[in-house]
């Protein structure tokens, strides 16, 4: 495994930790103030954000094998097909009346600057050559 | 006088919002590919660095637009 897959897959790991953490937190806040809805939402949202953050690292790792268009076609196709699906699960799930809309959005953007804070550190902790070894 | 309406717009008004919401993060992931795509040309040796860095650059903007287009959870 070169360094940056090691980068990624530090970044994943630690990423699905952390975001497993505030799906808890978030369950157990959401259990307290809204009942078995609070939970559902909670989790809902902690998995979209689980999703969407890995599917950027994960564009880049995989791009990251292919040729330099190949990278920015993953990288950037990845992100529109990313934004797209993220509307359209806001629109199917915000009609739902067994959610929670605030309990969705909080453990969503916890969830998002948390990895972001993981992204940061796992970053500038890497040492990444200046020449690929592949 | 009577008021008379002119124009009239129907319609959400958040919708707009998304918009704003898509278009800023759009802006700012397209200048961080751009120069990129400008870095790996001037240094091609610096690729795999430019790559990971572009990527801290994309989540950190993508953020935004993944806050932006989560508000109608709380704000419709």
């Amino acid at each position: 495994m070169n360094s940056v897959a090691n980068l990624f897959s530090r970044v994943l790991t630690l990423g699905t930790i952390l975001i497993s953490a505030i799906a808890l937190i978030g369950s157990l806040i959401g259990f307290f103030a809204f009942g078995s809805r609070g939970v559902l939402s909670a989790l809902i949202g902690a998995g979209m954000a689980a999703i969407f953050v890995s599917l950027t690292a994960g564009s880049v790792w995989i791009g990251s094998k292919l040729s330099l268009a190949g990278f920015f076609g993953v990288v950037l196709g990845g992100w529109l097909v990313k934004l797209l699906s993220f509307l359209v699960l806001v629109v199917l799930l915000r009609k739902n009346s067994d959610i929670v809309g605030g309990v969705i959005f909080f453990t969503l953007v916890a969830a998002v600057l948390g990895s972001l804070a993981v992204d940061a550190w796992v970053f500038t902790r890497s040492r990444i050559p200046l020449i690929s070894s592949d | 006088m009577d008021a008379t309406n002119i124009a009239a717009l129907s319609g959400n008004l958040a919708v707009i919002g998304y918009g704003l919401a898509a278009v800023g993060p759009g802006i700012g992931v397209g200048l961080v590919v751009s120069k990129t795509i400008e870095s790996i040309a001037r240094q091609p040796e610096l690729a795999a660095r430019l790559q990971v860095t572009m990527w801290l650059g994309i989540a950190f903007t993508e953020a935004l637009a993944l806050i932006g287009l989560a508000t109608p959870f709380i704000f419709v």
